[in-house]
């Protein structure tokens, strides 16, 4: 067998590979998000800044490709673990309480599943622009991209709200105990500072939820206008 | 006809065993491989034997009745393990540890293996730290001591309450390191069923897998026995539920001689018994005399609750017949105190079998949090047991068996009078006379299994060379059909009435009211004869459902009921046989006028071991005890 | 007291196995679990049928034998206690009580509420042992060992191998098992030549056995009748990483003994 297979078959690398690339995925969440709340600055600064992005075709595409090979190397080795987890209990218990585990601990795969649609939808949705043919690319008065213009259109439709909205909620589901979790799966663990690594997660979450949850509700509640 | 030499090297006591560790032959290295050693048990005996013969390069094949050698009753023993390191420097040495030994066993111990035993006892310690057992550390690092069992040095290490749990998992580890290495092969699940004898030398065992049912049968060039003990003859004892005499019971039927098989240590501080359907005692620690006062009411009409009593009303009774030592008498005076006082009818609780351990004393001089602190864990157990608050209303405690000094007869060698069956920890009679000492049953197991059996296997296997008998052999076949007809015989017939523990507990009755913590000639008379009628009734009547081609738990449970059932009656006769009080063994016809025992070594300073003769009484051979080097003295405590 | 019980029953490792309902009544509140199951099978024996067979041995607590699922939860409703340590008034009067095995796949069913679990003496045997021969240790004072270590030791070394932890896990993970062992040993002196094959080694057994990954739910601990602490699968996760960024440098197997004679 060869090194890479042996390194992969265990379950203990395969969680520290997948945690550090779901981590990636965490920092880019975040980014996303600081990124996007520019949306209160103004047509103007959104616009700018994404303008900027796309003048760095290198960096971006670096970017993208990274984020892919991460959300890759995640889904995948998460999956194989999920089902080899499923096989390690063939007859489910006839009753069944828990005790410790969370609901976010619990739907890990579920959530995973759904948090995968959801980006997929996203992309075709606010990045390929497939879903809402009705709102093709406008230009700014610049000639930029109007991302503003993209986004205010989404959101006051209430069924992509809706959609947002739910997704949001998974993704804070999911975060809350990837975050906490990574602390132990990396072996960092101490007397004192176990309860705080456990609120890091649900900070992290609810931090991005929020932020995310803050632009669209800014939309469909009139705040931000076209 | 069996000869009893116990083989003890010549010489001064202090080099007896350098003397026969020099005079024993060794085998070569290369022979080593080709030599199949059968070990029958995972306690801290068997699983520190196996491992260690595993290690120096034998064919090691090793059984256990569990679904993991881990699970042996060694597990269970809470309080330490005594050795002779002195490093508290409070004038402990290896000669103190061996008078303390033989004089706790009221002289019925051969010197020599006691002496052995506390020379071992230091380096048990440094084999176990070596393998990882965490036993207690004082801050800076060094191993910690306690003081136990009223000794009056701190010589006992411990790993928290569960001395016992760390010191198997250490030879258990020791174990699984020979099985990866392929030099033991394990076979839990696997009971053992019977010996096999051929030209006067053990060559084998039967077993039953437990899980299929099949018999089989294993041959070897030595057989070594790590069985444990049947304090679980008493029906109810300290004992796991699996443990049983069988092994043992078996090699005695086929020619090895068992020894004081009346010595059984009953332990003072359990948890009362309170109705039928109960499976087991609990033991509370015997540190709980150091601060609770035992006591019960003086009138046995009395139903008034504990609190309710005033102190002029209550009896002490350890603190008014022991002014000098009160509540911590040792095990067996305590343990005696108790039952006499109940069967005065003045115990308390369901069927009156208990006595007040009170803490309202203490509480009321040292705090609640002092006693919280202490005995902590031992409370909340107790609390959930018996469902009751011992910090507000006193613990209810009774005696109960615990351990068994007897066992099989081996000489200096731990080889036994079956040439070629060798036999360990608490299964052999051991060196504890006839009275153990707490913290000395863990260093008795680990000295046999580590650091005796491998030298003295080495010279027996040298010296006698003859390879295995295959199992088509005429003695493998007759030992396979003995096991055959019994199993038959127990799962044969229809209509039947009572189930093996009905008889189990009928048996543990008959024991425990007339072989039990103190006996009479006409009460061991009377369960000699209701034994016999007891076991024709067993297999008349006992139902085991099922089959034999699968796990059936009640077929293993009613076969060693029925050995229980043999076995019992042979205890009886030991004890009637020995006319004098000495440890555990107290007749009530030899006391002295204030109830204390009468020891007799005129007549009695002597080993009894007993042949099996079918059909017939046991007879009783005489390994007579010579003190050479320490004198008997009586113990008095009062 | 009187309960309704539903039990796992199941003849054989290869037969179909189901839930049969038993009625039972005279339940002291005084008496254990398995007394009451005791109570039942001599009624079941009475009457020539076969007894429910689950696993007990030293009913205290600490040989780690006693394996139920009762109403959901490895070793029943009580914290920090094995099955043996249950006592009937724990429950309500004429509650149904569901008992099941331990379900694992690594876990096979032997018979009714049995099961293997050789599985954890495997992943003992890949590692879980520090290769000392018998004989010539130095004394046990010569290494020291701070008081703080060796409590930690204990705490992780107080696991009795009853196999809670897999059965509460959602993905049947003997991780707490394992890391029991692996930290336990770890913390020592006297373990730490052997702690990166070691590590390597008993990862391996466990994935090898079929046990599921650590999802970092920490069910296990909640179920864990000697409550060892989530905290050492963090050490065994510490202790992997390590391992795996030193990389092994002793040979898969140790020579043998008296190699000279081979």
């Amino acid at each position: 067998m060869s090194r890479v297979k042996v390194f992969f078959n265990s379950s203990v690398n395969s969680k520290i590979v997948a945690s550090l690339a779901g981590l990636g995925l965490v920092g880019f969440v975040i980014f996303h998000m600081l990124g996007n709340l520019q949306v209160f600055e103004g047509r103007d600064a959104i616009n700018g800044y994404a303008s900027i992005l796309r003048d760095m075709p290198i960096f971006l595409w670096t970017a993208r490709a990274g984020l892919l090979a991460a959300a890759g190397v995640h889904v995948g080795l998460t999956l194989r673990l999920a089902l080899r987890n499923r096989r390690a209990r063939s007859v489910a218990y006839a009753a069944r309480r828990y005790r410790a585990a969370s609901v976010a601990s619990r739907t890990m795969a579920l959530t995973g599943s759904l948090l995968l649609a959801f980006i997929i939808f996203h992309l075709l949705h606010l990045t390929v622009g497939v879903i809402d043919p009705s709102a093709p690319d406008g230009l700014d008065t610049q000639g930029r991209m109007d991302v503003y213009g993209k986004i205010v259109r989404a959101f006051s439709n209430p069924l992509y709200v809706g959609i947002y909205v739910v997704g949001q909620l998974i993704l804070g589901l999911h975060l809350s105990h990837a975050v906490s979790s990574v602390f132990q799966t990396w072996g960092i663990e101490h007397a004192a500072l176990d309860h705080l690594f456990k609120l890091v997660g649900s900070g992290v979450a609810l931090l991005v939820v929020l932020g995310n949850l803050a632009i669209i509700f800014a939309v469909f509640l009139g705040l931000l206008r076209a | 006809m069996i000869t009893l030499d116990p083989n003890v090297p010549a010489g001064p006591l202090e080099m007896k065993w350098d003397r026969r560790r020099f005079s024993g032959q060794l085998v070569s290295p290369t022979n080593k491989r080709r030599i199949k050693i059968i070990v029958v048990g995972t306690g801290l005996a068997g699983a520190s034997a196996a491992s260690t013969l595993g290690q120096l390069g034998y064919q090691v094949e090793c059984f256990c009745f569990h679904d993991s050698p881990r699970r042996a009753h060694s597990i269970a023993a809470q309080g330490g393990i005594n050795a002779a390191k002195n490093y508290q420097d409070d004038g402990d040495s290896v000669a103190r540890l061996f008078y303390d030994t033989i004089k706790g066993g009221d002289f019925r111990s051969r010197e020599a293996n006691v002496y052995r035993l506390a020379q071992i006892s230091t380096q048990i310690i440094d084999q176990c730290v070596a393998l990882g057992v965490p036993f207690a550390r004082e801050y800076g690092g060094q191993l910690a001591n306690r003081s136990f069992g009223g000794v009056q040095v701190s010589r006992t290490f411990y790993c928290r309450g569960q001395t016992g749990q760390q010191l198997l998992l250490g030879a258990y580890s020791a174990l699984c390191w020979q099985i990866e290495r392929g030099q033991v092969t394990m076979r839990p699940r696997t009971e053992m069923l019977d010996v096999i004898v051929a030209d006067g030398h053990a060559r084998g065992i039967v077993v039953r897998d437990l899980v299929t049912g099949r018999l089989s049968v294993h041959t070897a060039h030595a057989v070594v026995l790590a069985t444990g003990g049947y304090s679980n003859v008493y029906y109810l004892s300290t004992n796991a539920s699996g443990c049983n005499v069988t092994a043992t019971c078996r090699a005695w039927k086929q020619g090895a001689a068992f020894a004081n098989p009346s010595f059984t240590q009953i332990h003072p501080t359990a948890i009362p018994p309170i109705g039928d359907h109960q499976a087991k005692l609990t033991l509370m620690s015997e540190s709980l005399r150091n601060d609770g006062r035992i006591w019960v009411p003086v009138s046995p009409s009395d139903r008034r609750p504990p609190h309710a009593i005033p102190p002029s009303e209550r009896d002490y009774f350890l603190e008014r017949r022991y002014p000098r030592f009160g509540n911590l008498v040792p095990r067996d005076v305590a343990s005696r105190a108790v039952k006499a006082i109940c069967d005065e009818g003045c115990g308390v609780g369901p069927g009156g079998q208990g006595v007040y351990l009170d803490f309202s004393d203490v509480i009321r001089q040292q705090g609640i949090d002092i006693v919280r602190e202490r005995y902590g864990n031992l409370f909340e157990m107790y609390e959930r047991i018996t469902g009751e608050n011992a910090y507000e209303v006193p613990m209810r405690i009774y005696p109960a068996p615990h351990y068994t000094m007897g066992g099989l007869w081996v000489d200096y060698n731990l080889m036994s009078t079956i040439p070629g069956l060798f036999v360990i920890g608490e299964a052999n009679f051991a060196d504890h006379g006839a009275n153990r000492l707490g913290a000395s049953s863990l260093m008795q197991g680990l000295a046999d299994g580590y650091f005796i059996l491998p030298y003295t296997i080495g010279h027996y296997l040298a010296t006698v060379n003859s390879p295995p008998i295959t199992e088509d052999h005429g003695a493998s076949r007759a030992a396979l059909e003995r096991v055959k007809a019994r199993l038959k015989k127990l799962l044969q017939g229809k209509g039947r009435r009572r189930t093996a523990a009905s008889f189990h507990r009928a048996l543990g009755k008959i024991l425990w009211d007339h072989c039990g913590m103190s006996r009479r000639a006409a009460g061991i008379r009377g369960a000699l004869e209701a034994i016999p009628s007891l076991r024709e009734e067993f297999w008349r009547d006992v139902i085991v459902p099922g089959s034999g081609e699968a796990l059936n738990q009640e077929l293993e449970y009613a076969g060693r009921v029925a050995d229980f059932l043999e076995f019992a009656e042979l205890m009886c006769h030991d004890a009637l046989h020995r006319e004098e009080s000495c440890g555990a063994h107290f007749r009530e016809e030899y006391q002295t006028e204030d109830g204390e025992p009468r020891r007799d070594d005129d007549r009695f300073a002597y080993v009894a071991a007993w042949e099996y003769r079918e059909g017939e009484t046991p007879v009783l051979h005489k390994e007579p005890l010579n003190f050479e080097f320490v004198q008997p003295t009586t113990r008095s405590y009062q | 007291m009187k309960f309704t019980l539903k039990i796992w029953r199941q003849r054989g490792p290869n037969e179909r196995g189901g839930f049969v309902t038993y009625s039972v009544d005279e339940v002291s509140p005084d008496m254990s679990f398995l007394e009451m199951l005791d109570a039942l099978n001599q009624r079941l024996i009475a009457t020539a049928e076969e007894p429910v067979a689950f696993e007990h041995d030293c009913r205290e607590g600490i040989c780690g034998s006693c394996s139920l699922v009762i109403d959901g939860v490895p070793h029943g409703p009580d914290r920090g206690v094995t099955t043996c340590q249950l006592y009937m008034r724990r429950f309500a009067d004429e509650k149904t009580i569901t008992i099941e095995p331990w379900r694992a796949k690594a876990f096979p069913i032997i018979k009714d509420l049995v099961v293997d679990r050789r599985a954890l003496d495997r992943i003992m045997q890949a590692g879980g042992y520090i290769s000392v021969n018998t004989g010539g240790a130095v004394d046990g004072n010569t290494l020291l060992i701070g008081k703080d270590e060796a409590e930690t030791a204990m705490d992780a070394a107080s696991c009795i191998g009853c196999g809670a932890c897999v059965a509460a896990c959602k993905n049947a993970s003997a991780m707490l098992f394992v890391a029991a062992k692996v930290s336990h040993l770890a913390t020592l002196p006297q373990g730490k030549p052997e702690r990166t094959r070691r590590v390597m080694a008993m990862v391996q057994a466990m994935d090898r056995e079929g046990f599921g990954s650590c999802g970092n739910q920490y069910e296990c601990e909640a179920v864990c009748p000697k409550h060892v602490s989530v905290r050492f699968i963090a050490m065994l996760n510490r202790e992997y990483l390590r391992s795996g960024i030193l990389g092994t440098k002793m040979p898969a197997r140790s020579d043998p003994p008296h190699g000279e004679s081979y």
